[in-house]
């Protein structure tokens, strides 16, 4: 089923202007979802997840409280919107169910779950909008709403995916739409920034192992880079929620010591 | 290509500041930083996951924080804090982390035998023993058998309550009492919930505002708001009424009590809204700005007002 | 139902044999081993769908049976076993194994319909790896019966009459799975996480500059429960890889990853020619006669 678009055209550049190793416009929204304890949605140019973490807190059933460390939960919705030809994808959809296990293991690890023994938590994945990248945007969305809900994690985990295209397969390209990705094969990688260590590889259509070497490499710069954005906006939240707190703590204190001399 | 909406506030001054947010971190000196200048140190102060914070030789590691190739690193993005050799980050928004002598409100979720579970925004269930709580005959006595039959008529699910962190189990679950007059079921008012961060540490989380309400501010963010009782009903050892505290019925309220227990619930939810820690003299504040500026009380919610109401407060 | 977990003894014999490269089973750290899957295709005559009118369809069952293990418990399909089905799809039907095309008889009439199902015996461990390759071998021993298209007419030929012809089939990959241990001198201290732990500040912890972990080809059951992380490899004799799947467990360096690679496109190399050997064994032994 290929395409009748270019993917890489002579000069270089993709069908949607980008050069190979351009990422996709990112937001990071950190404004707090009422209930949760943490959210966080993450957009790549068209694709939005939006992520919602719940706890940790007291694990729903007995069978899966474990009494050395916290249990993740996860659970994966596509909006049935999320693509051009609408369609519902159940819980029981293998490929949802693939990317609740992806999930899953990729930040077992990297959450310190020892610290919450007999505790859950929840972490819920809504797939808003669907334009490649699924997987990616779903960890870089489950990192920052983790963070948000001051869960102690090793490292903030950043996900990236990247593919080469026949015509050049020495320049990979980097986060892929969903035409991209129909026509290239695509690797999407989980990194640790602080070590460089990969926790997540995910590869599912034919490459040849010393193009899958050239992606690796590219893929870990990428994820360095992704992972300063990350880092950003997660201080940029912690520095206004700290400014707002000693605002109101320097009125309070002003406020008791005149309080005391009435 | 890469754009922010970080947080619906105006441009950040830390993002303009730092082009390369690699090198906003402390060089091998910060942590000469006194604890004294807490209050006015800059954006170093604060870390995010994966960050590396000094050296584990010279330092030890507290909450918030785990050793790595001699590095002690964040695992929480926060505050980095420092006792002595002890270093600590302390996230921001998290769930609420009991310490003993804590006061806290909470619902029963499950009524086991010879225990309730409560559930106190932590991050397991809080344990009420049975044993824990006044029983009816006033004076201390052993629990019956009559009195385990019976647990439903004391607390059932659902129930709001008042305790105090007596003690933490091995696997870190809290252990509750309400061995005291002034704890107990809660009745007459409603519950509204804020991030625990922003309930300090007082000397008594008990306040009665002048406008007839009062406030119980549980450490764990849940937040009791009240017609207020009068002093002298709670006192006397003698006089516990097992009837009166276990009941489920509310006293009468009238209209001007339950128009203020609102106002005060809203002004707390826009102070929340805002993360601007709960004092009684901040509330107050609002709540005399609220009167004075003639808002109706629903209104308060409204962003613009809110805002003016936190302007208000916070530039005094 | 929870495996139960092995008790600590059997976790430190494991890993101290491994500290000096021994496995328990006497098995060298790359060296592979049999499991049994039975695995079968069978073919029938379909109408396509209107989307794809010039390509056979592939259809792959796979099923853990209670039988294979006492772990696998009847009913409801367990996290193994979709992670099974997952990666047979993958690695048999995505990445185009076998050419779709040449299984059309009339265009958006008549296409094969290939049905592989597999059946795991006995899980001795590593089941994935042992159903992949059951599976390729069973695809590349099916013979389908050869038809003929006169006009609109299509004849299928019984297979006394003509001999089945093979699949055409563009290349063989087959899954491998690594189990990787971190390094023995780091194994001791599984990162402590009491809030202040005084005696981990010099105790050894694992780092990002520890040596490389020791890997593993072919876990049996006790080393996959204990192993920190799996990665699973699908990819053919022809140096291309097919699948990559490693989720969670330790991080792995890039360069851990490619020195498994390594090892994985010589150790299918060999497997493929021992298929393809057995395959032709087994086809010369048959004595097929042409009438």
């Amino acid at each position: 089923m290929s395409s009748r678009i270019e993917i890489l055209n002579d000069g270089g550049f993709r069908s949607d202007g980008r050069l190979p190793s351009e990422l996709r416009s990112l937001a990071f929204d950190l404004s707090p979802q009422a209930g949760a304890d943490g959210s966080a949605m993450v957009s790549h140019g068209l694709t939005q997840v939006l992520v919602s973490v719940f706890g940790p807190r007291e694990a729903k059933s007995r069978a899966q409280t474990m009494h050395n460390r916290a249990a993740l939960n996860v659970e994966v919705s596509v909006a049935p919107f999320s693509t051009s030809d609408r369609r519902r994808r159940g819980r029981g959809d293998k490929r949802v169910q693939e990317i609740v296990a992806m999930i899953k293991s990729t930040f077992e690890p990297v959450v310190q779950t020892a610290l919450y023994p007999r505790s859950q938590i929840d972490i819920f994945v809504h797939v808003l909008q669907q334009d490649g990248g699924v997987l990616q945007a779903s960890i870089n969305a489950t990192t920052l709403a983790l963070t948000a809900a001051g869960v102690p994690l090793l490292d903030l985990v950043c996900a990236i995916t990247a593919g080469v295209h026949s015509t050049s397969p020495d320049s990979p390209l980097l986060d892929l739409t969903t035409l991209e990705e129909n026509d290239c094969p695509s690797v999407t990688v989980a990194v640790m920034p602080r070590s460089g260590k990969l926790t997540l590889v995910s590869l599912e259509t034919r490459v040849h192992v010393d193009v899958f070497k050239g992606i690796l490499e590219v893929v870990g710069e990428a994820g360095k880079v992704l992972s300063l954005e990350m880092k950003r906006a997660v201080l940029a939240r912690t520095k206004m929620l700290k400014d707002a707190m000693g605002a109101g703590l320097r009125t309070a204190e002003f406020a008791e010591d005149a309080g005391g001399d009435e | 290509m890469i754009t922010f909406t970080s947080f619906p506030v105006a441009p950040d001054p830390y993002l303009a500041r730092n082009d390369d947010a690699a090198d906003y971190l402390p060089d091998s000196d910060y942590m000469d930083v006194d604890l004294e200048e807490e209050s006015d140190a800059g954006s170093s102060k604060l870390t995010c996951p994966g960050e590396s914070i000094t050296s584990s030789h010279a330092f030890m590691r507290g909450h918030g924080t785990y050793v790595e190739n001699e590095e002690v690193i964040s695992s929480v993005a926060g505050l980095i804090e420092r006792v002595n050799k002890l270093v600590t980050v302390r996230a921001l928004r998290t769930r609420y982390n009991p310490e003993v002598g804590d006061l806290v409100v909470g619902r029963i979720t499950e009524v086991q035998p010879r225990r309730w579970k409560v559930d106190a925004n932590s991050r397991q269930d809080a344990v009420l023993m049975l044993s824990s709580v006044n029983l009816p005959g006033g004076v201390q006595r052993r629990k019956l058998e009559s009195d385990e039959l019976q647990m439903r008529n004391f607390f059932e699910e659902g129930d709001l309550l008042v305790a105090e962190v007596q003690a933490f189990f091995a696997d870190g679950a809290m252990s509750l009492h309400t061995r005291s007059l002034k704890y107990g079921k809660l009745r007459n008012g409603q519950l509204v919930t804020v991030p625990p961060i922003l309930v300090r540490r007082l000397k008594s989380h008990f306040y009665t505002l002048p406008c007839g309400v009062d406030l119980i501010l549980g450490l764990n963010g849940y937040i009791w708001v009240s017609k207020h009782v009068k002093e002298n009903e709670q006192e006397g050892e003698e006089g516990f009424d097992a009837e009166a505290v276990y009941s489920n019925k509310n006293d009468e309220i009238d209209e001007a009590t339950r128009t203020a227990i609102s106002r005060v619930t809203n002004i707390i939810r826009v102070l929340a809204t805002h993360s601007i820690p709960l004092t009684d003299t901040l509330l107050l504040e609002a709540y005399e700005w609220a009167i004075e500026a003639d808002v109706d009380l629903k209104d308060l919610l409204q962003e613009d007002i809110g805002d003016a109401l936190i302007a208000a407060v916070t530039n005094r | 139902m929870r495996p139960p977990s092995p008790s600590i003894p059997e976790k430190e014999f494991l890993v101290a044999s491994l500290a000096q490269n021994l496995r328990i089973d006497g098995r060298s750290l790359l060296e592979m081993r049999p499991t049994r899957v039975l695995a079968h295709v069978d073919a029938k005559m379909v109408r396509p769908p209107p989307e794809r009118p010039y390509e056979g369809i592939i259809t792959v069952h796979s099923e853990i049976s209670p039988m294979a293990s006492s772990l696998y418990e009847p009913g409801r399909p367990s996290e193994e076993e979709v992670a099974l089905s997952r990666m047979l799809d993958k690695v048999l039907r995505r990445s185009d194994t076998v050419d779709k095309e040449a299984l059309c008889v009339l265009a958006g009439q008549r296409v094969w319909h290939l049905r592989l199902t597999i059946h795991c015996l006995a899980d001795a461990g590593n089941l994935q790896d042992c159903a992949c390759i059951a599976g390729i071998a069973a695809l590349k021993h099916f013979r389908r019966p050869e038809v003929e298209v006169v006009g609109d007419e299509i004849i299928v030929h019984p297979p006394t009459s003509r001999a089945p012809v093979p699949l055409a089939m563009h290349h063989t990959p087959l899954n491998l799975t690594f189990a990787f241990f971190p390094d023995a001198s780091t194994t001791s201290s599984s990162s402590s996480n009491a809030p202040v732990d005084t005696t981990s500040l010099d105790g050894p912890v694992p780092s990002s500059t520890s040596p490389a972990p020791q890997m593993l080809l072919d876990p049996s059951p006790l080393e996959a429960t204990l192993a920190s992380s799996t990665l699973a490899l699908a990819l053919n004799s022809q140096r291309e890889l097919c699948v990559v799947h490693k989720a969670g467990g330790m991080p792995l360096s890039p360069a851990d990853v490619l020195r498994a690679v390594n090892v994985a496109t010589d150790r299918v190399r060999e497997l493929v020619s021992r298929i393809d050997r057995d395959i032709s064994t087994d086809w010369n032994s048959r004595g097929v006669e042409v009438q």
